[in-house]
């Protein structure tokens, strides 16, 4: 079967697991993806006790090769000249004089592939006068304006690390937008993602209420959930075994004559029988009545209902649930692998499901240079002599 | 300046949130869209008009910057003579997508098979709530499905309730993973010449908004599960900290050289004299002490006046904004992650949300706002789909179209 991204090749020299995963997504959908590591490598530290899985190799290195190269002398210059020709794609997220420094800044790249897909992870953006700050998510985050308001009042601003998330799924939008562009023009161009802005698209709309708007406490300021706007949207209510129940819910006038019931308030009751009484004039009574009313019975019995109703509202679970969730798996969301040192393990899958490019598990994360021969055999064709002169003299393992 | 999505045409049949920003992001590279709407009020999303008890402003900002650079036309798929005309669309489109339930689609004879036997090249994609091959039949939104994952329950202290990432935060999410999805079958097309169905689901996509910490979970790492206070982070030189002002965040390595130029920076010279945080190990090991001590140093101290000691000092950190500050940061203006465009429904330039993918030859553009409902019907049904005026009469007789 053919898939999405055959005939494309990354060279993937991205050092954090962000970067990583966008080209594990490339992978999964195709493409061949070889980790350049640096040599020397790095000494591992040794760690006490029985060795671990290494989980997170085996998420954001799955289905690539693995090539140590050694970038500090000639001959290693020289291989990776080699290699860029032949790429499609390069990811990276180092720093600007990093790169211009290995020859692997986007000049350096296009002469030797003038059509190279050039992606790079940034921190702030190719512009302005933050580019050069480092790619630091908790950096990106703090400066996006969402940390101070999302936990109750009071407390300290909160960093999710979702930015970082969105980095890596829009930096392989951003690539496979630009190959496409290149396979209809011949034309190849750099794509820039930064944490900055993938925060602010994160925020998506708390910050573009704000531009809009330009001022509003609630956007600056942390929400109690004891006054939520809505207390039937965007509220959370502990429940009596002190699961926390969600509920969505912004049509209150739809939900109203079925809800009231679920929760022991008369539909008729006449200090809500209307949305702008529920959401205005006595929205705070309603909040206190359901703050009692979800006491009275465990999450699960409000799962239940909840489901019986088909109303937009669960219960919030920790991680336990998407790993046991018969749906993830069925969906591949999670792969129940056979890992060839630990068993069985549980690892995160593919979150999008192509009916003619199936994502695949074909390998788990290369050793570091596991590839090194066959990626200087087979794609840039060196002889069996010249692979051994090179691995001899220290420039690839 | 070229386009990268130049001569693609989407048929964008989606409500809410998700579903149009994944259009949007293909539309700000310059594919066709068309946002098939119903007649009655379209896009339930032209209908919000408060965010958290705030009045939008005087435009309706949720619809009309996610589906900025859009065309509408509004058609009743509930009839048949309206889903003629929606296939004799998808004769004309290259990607069909759609958030709305597989069953309601197949209800409307819109399934995959169906649109495919009408075009094979066509690129079927929908966001699902809970996957293709799910058996869950509930209503998903952004927040209740986020509240599955798993993420909300392990942000924030201790004790506290679980955090939502922010409004809109998981459709997002599932919107560039969606764009992501379907890029990959165009490019996929240019080889093959054939379409497929492909889906990113809200619960696919937001079980990744936590990747690093749910995949530690499921290498039997119980406690990433759980909430972890500031007061307890292993290495406290990457840590948030109070000051009299705003709060900072250091991202420093816990690195001899990086502890002495925190402890300068802070002007704390017992800490760098204290025994217990001599080393790496003994500043992991004594964590919880170190981060007593920082903060009392930091909580002397306003943020301009820390920042500008790390400055001096080299130290990684930077102040925790508002989003009052972030709409004034230039960095962020210079990168075009916010751009001015103009708003017919008020007659003047508003600030949006801009391009937060930047590709250097053919950039995104902003060409125009959200659409008004069904305001293309009928030139689209005349120019692109070659009706005649007396059969658009007709249609509109019938109430395909309004």
């Amino acid at each position: 079967m053919s898939r999405a991204l055959d005939d494309v090749i990354v060279l993937d020299f991205g050092r954090q697991f962000f970067t990583a995963l966008s080209a594990a997504f490339l992978a999964d959908f195709g493409a061949r993806v070889i980790r350049l590591d640096a040599l020397p490598a790095q000494s591992v530290e040794a760690r006490p006790g029985p060795v671990r899985w290494n989980h997170e190799a085996d998420l954001i290195h799955r289905n690539k090769e693995s090539l140590a190269l050694d970038l500090r002398s000639s001959q290693g210059q020289a291989v990776l000249r080699d290699l860029v020709a032949k790429a499609d794609v390069v990811v990276t997220d180092w720093q600007r004089d990093e790169l211009a420094a290995a020859g692997l800044d986007y000049a350096g790249v296009t002469s030797s592939r003038p059509d190279i897909v050039y992606g790079r992870l940034s921190g702030f953006g190719p512009s302005g006068p933050d580019a050069d700050l480092p790619a630091i998510d908790e950096l990106a985050a703090a400066r996006t304006g969402m940390m101070p308001i999302l936990p109750q009042p009071g407390q300290p601003p909160v960093y999710t690390g979702s930015g970082a998330m969105h980095a890596s799924v829009m930096m392989a939008f951003g690539i496979v937008m630009a190959l496409f562009h290149r396979r209809v023009t011949g034309e190849g161009q750099e794509v820039d993602v930064s944490l900055f802005g993938a925060n602010m698209y994160g925020a998506a709309l708390d910050l573009q209420a704000f531009l809009a708007i330009g001022k509003g406490d609630r956007l600056l300021n942390p929400i109690s959930r004891l006054d939520v706007s809505n207390p039937m949207s965007g509220a959370l209510y502990p429940s009596a075994d002190g699961r926390w129940v969600t509920l969505t819910m912004p049509d209150t006038d739809r939900w109203w004559p079925v809800f009231s019931r679920m929760v022991g308030i008369a539909d008729d009751d006449p200090r809500f029988d209307t949305h702008d009484k529920r959401t205005e004039t006595h929205r705070l009574e309603l909040i206190q009545a359901l703050e009692q009313a979800f006491q009275r019975h465990p999450g699960a019995y409000w799962r239940q209902a909840f489901m019986d109703n088909q109303m937009s509202a669960d219960v919030i679970e920790q991680f336990d649930y998407p790993a046991s969730d018969p749906q993830v798996v069925a969906n591949r969301y999670i792969l129940e692998l056979d890992h060839p040192s630990f068993g069985k393990v549980k690892s995160l899958g593919f979150p999008i499901f192509m009916s003619d490019s199936t994502a695949r598990l074909e390998r788990l994360a290369p050793c570091v240079g596991q590839h090194g021969g066959q990626v200087l055999h087979e794609l840039l064709g060196y002889s069996a002599e010249t692979i051994h002169q090179l691995a001899a003299a220290g420039v690839v393992a | 300046m070229s386009k990268a999505l130049e001569g693609i045409r989407v048929v964008d049949l989606t409500v809410w949130f998700q579903g149009p920003v994944a259009a949007q992001h293909l539309a700000d590279f310059g594919a066709d869209v068309i946002k098939v709407e119903r007649p009655q009020g379209g896009d339930q999303g032209r209908g919000v008009r408060s965010i958290k008890s705030l009045e939008v402003g005087d435009w309706n900002q949720y619809f009309l910057v996610i589906n900025r650079n859009k065309k509408s036309m509004a058609i009743d798929l509930k009839k048949a003579e309206g889903q003629e005309i929606l296939y004799r669309l998808i004769e004309k489109s290259d990607v069909f997508l759609s958030n709305l339930s597989p069953e309601l689609l197949a209800n409307w004879n819109l399934s995959y098979d169906k649109l495919a036997s009408i075009n094979p090249r066509l690129v079927y994609a929908t966001n699902t709530g809970y996957g293709r091959f799910s058996t869950a039949s509930k209503p998903s939104f952004d927040m209740t499905v986020q509240a599955l994952t798993g993420a909300m329950a392990r942000l924030g202290e201790p004790g506290q309730p679980p955090i939502y990432m922010g409004m809109g935060s998981g459709d997002a999410f599932g919107g560039i993973m969606s764009a992501l999805g379907i890029m990959l079958a165009l490019y996929q097309r240019l080889r093959t010449g054939k379409g497929q169905y492909l889906d990113a689901s809200l619960y696919g996509a937001q079980l990744y908004l936590a990747a690093p910490h749910l995949q530690s979970f499921l290498a039997g790492h119980r406690e990433s599960a759980l909430q972890q206070s500031r007061k307890q982070v292993k290495n406290p030189l990457w840590n948030l900290y109070p000051t009299r002002g705003k709060w900072v965040y250091v991202c420093e390595p816990n690195r001899d050289d990086r502890f002495a130029a925190v402890g300068r920076a802070l002007a704390a010279a017992g800490m760098l004299r204290d025994p217990r945080f001599a080393d790496a190990a003994g500043r992991a090991t004594h964590n919880e002490a170190l981060i007593e001590v920082i903060e009392n140093a930091t909580r002397q101290l306003g943020h301009e006046e820390i920042m500008a000691s790390f400055k001096r000092e080299g130290v990684i950190a930077s102040p925790i904004n508002n989003l009052a500050d972030v709409i004034r940061d230039e960095q962020a203006w210079r990168n075009r992650y916010f751009m001015k465009t103009y708003c017919e429904e008020v007659d003047r330039d508003v600030d949006v949300r801009g391009m937060p993918i930047t590709l250097s030859k053919t950039p995104g553009e902003l060409r125009c706002l959200g659409p008004q409902l069904g305001q293309d019907t009928e030139l689209l049904m005349m120019e692109l789909l070659d009706y005649p005026w007396e059969e658009i009469e007709a249609m509109k007789a019938k109430g395909a179209i309004p």
